[in-house]
């Protein structure tokens, strides 16, 4: 009982990661229609801003991560005006194959700078052991995960829900030509979206490294898994990607543990049973 | 005379690889209100498209309280005081009716108070979402939407269509209000024409993407023939 209950959290756990890492593409794939396979890059930089800071400038981790959240919302947002913007009115095979060129850019970059070799980062003490509460034995990583995660998600909602600026977000995703036609700047609102939500991707990086550590593949990698989540959760639907990233999590990990056998199939699966019968996604309108 | 509010000289404008307009030339005066009629499908709502530029614009050129606007995109037209009602009235299905209201609002004497005030239902109305609203809710959500823009130019795309005649009599007299008492200018595209009419003062009829026919609203109101030829509604019970 007490080790389903563990698995089940560390799946939970590795749900709010994904979260993090994905929510940011799926308010911007449902505003502008913009097939972004760069993503996952973004997460990237983020895990090697911390890398960078905490294994060889001998940061504190848990100081690099809100400069891994800003400097990857920084470089995004330096994206957006130097190439992503240009490529919105082109297709989806044109955005497809220069996202994807991105990332074998920033791939190789990553490479050529910090090496192939898998990079790890040193956690505090107070990260590294377990919580026990009763029989339950939590890793306090994990523990922390899920609540950097929550924080976040109330942040996230909060800011779509009941600012002016989540107004005008969600009215771009909701008919972005009538929001043109009545005065939104949908360009800028979208940069700024692409911006905050590639910054929750690398802090979703930085934190996936004690996870899933760290190399130069890792925006290949990760960008699977964030597609999953957004073609579940539907587009633009942040509920939708919190719900699915829950989901993926737990069968993923709990897969994993309980019928290794399948392994990580269990959540392709389920995803192509899922799509079956809602191809909008679990939230989505389209 | 003062100079136009909106001017369009010489414009065709379409879609991608179609022409849809034909050398318009068109001059609004502050207060004047127009009625732009014709059948289905000649342009009317292209018209309305292109003032806001969300067409291809292949030559001519627009020009607002006689500043040259026709490079400007959509956002900045409706930032100069152009106010858009969309056809088939596309309200933000997800927002309230209050976050439809203000994510829209510019500063000026046209509040949310004020839209309120306008369209009391909207008031009773204003913590649900655009996708629960009626029809003819939703039409007035539209109307009170653009109005938080604090426009004076009113581009109304066939506001009234698939509109019970009951909620059409009273939106009807909202937008004369509006016309009248806020000092708004109306171009109005509208199938009922003899409504249309009723409250503009110019008109023009548009025919295969170019304007046929000009006249004074009162005087094509009684101009039957006219109506019936370009526009075959029988006008005349």
């Amino acid at each position: 009982m007490s080790q389903l209950l563990a698995v089940m959290f560390d799946g939970v756990a590795f749900g709010m990661l994904l979260f993090l890492i994905s929510v940011g593409l799926s308010v911007t794939l449902g505003m502008m229609n913009f097939t972004n396979l760069a993503h996952g890059a973004f997460a990237m930089v983020g895990g090697y801003v911390t890398f960078a800071l905490a294994s060889l400038a001998g940061w504190p981790f848990l100081a690099t991560l809100p400069v891994a959240f800003l400097a990857t919302m920084a470089i995004a947002a330096v994206f957006e005006r130097l190439l992503f913007r240009y490529i919105y009115e082109t297709g989806e095979l044109n955005q497809v194959l220069f996202t994807i060129g991105f990332v074998f850019t920033a791939s190789a970059t990553a490479a050529y700078v910090f090496g192939t070799v898998h990079q790890s980062v040193d956690m505090p003490a107070v990260l590294t052991g377990f919580i026990e509460l009763g029989e339950i034995k939590l890793p306090s990583y994990r523990l922390f995960l899920v609540a950097i995660a929550l924080v976040i998600t109330v942040g996230v909602v909060y800011g779509l829900e009941h600012t002016r600026f989540g107004a005008m977000v969600r009215a771009s995703v909701d008919n972005q030509k009538v929001a043109r036609g009545l005065g939104l700047n949908v360009n800028r609102i979208f940069a700024l979206t692409f911006a905050l939500g590639s910054g929750l991707a690398g802090l979703g990086g930085a934190l996936a490294i004690e996870v899933l550590g760290l190399d130069p593949s890792f925006g290949f990698h990760i960008l699977v898994l964030v597609l999953i989540v957004v073609a579940l959760g539907g587009l633009g639907s942040v509920w939708g990607s919190f719900v699915a990233a829950l989901c993926l999590g737990v069968f993923d990990v709990g897969g994993k543990y309980f019928v290794p056998e399948l392994g990580s199939f269990l959540i392709y699966l389920f995803m192509v049973a899922l799509l079956f019968f809602r191809p909008q996604g679990l939230f989505g309108k389209r | 005379m003062a100079e136009p509010l909106l001017s369009l000289r010489g414009v065709s404008a379409g879609y991608a690889e179609s022409v849809v307009l034909n050398d318009i030339n068109l001059d609004i005066s502050e207060g004047s209100g127009l009625a732009v009629l014709g059948r289905n499908g000649v342009g009317k709502s292209t018209l309305i498209e292109t003032v806001m530029g969300f067409t291809r614009l292949v030559s001519g050129s627009i020009h607002w309280r006689g500043r040259d606007i026709t490079r400007l995109k959509p956002h900045q037209r409706a930032a100069q005081g152009i106010g858009w009602i969309p056809q088939e009235r596309c309200v933000f299905p997800t927002l309230t009716v209050e976050e439809n209201l203000n994510v829209v609002a510019r500063p000026g004497s046209l509040t949310a108070a004020r839209v309120y005030e306008i369209f009391p239902r909207l008031a009773e109305r204003r913590q649900n979402r655009g996708s629960q609203l009626s029809g003819g809710e939703q039409q007035m959500l539209a109307i009170g939407r653009t109005l938080m823009t604090n426009p004076s130019l009113l581009l109304l795309d066939e506001p009234l269509e698939g509109l019970a005649p009951i909620v059409i009599e009273e939106l009807g007299q909202s937008i004369a209000h509006m016309s009248g008492d806020e000092g708004m200018t109306l171009v109005l595209v509208e199938q009922h024409a003899e409504l249309a009419l009723e409250m503009t003062r110019e008109a023009v009829i548009i025919e295969r993407g170019r304007i046929v026919h000009r006249a004074p609203a009162a005087e094509l109101r009684a101009d039957h023939d006219t109506l019936d030829r370009y526009i075959g509604l029988n006008l005349g019970e």
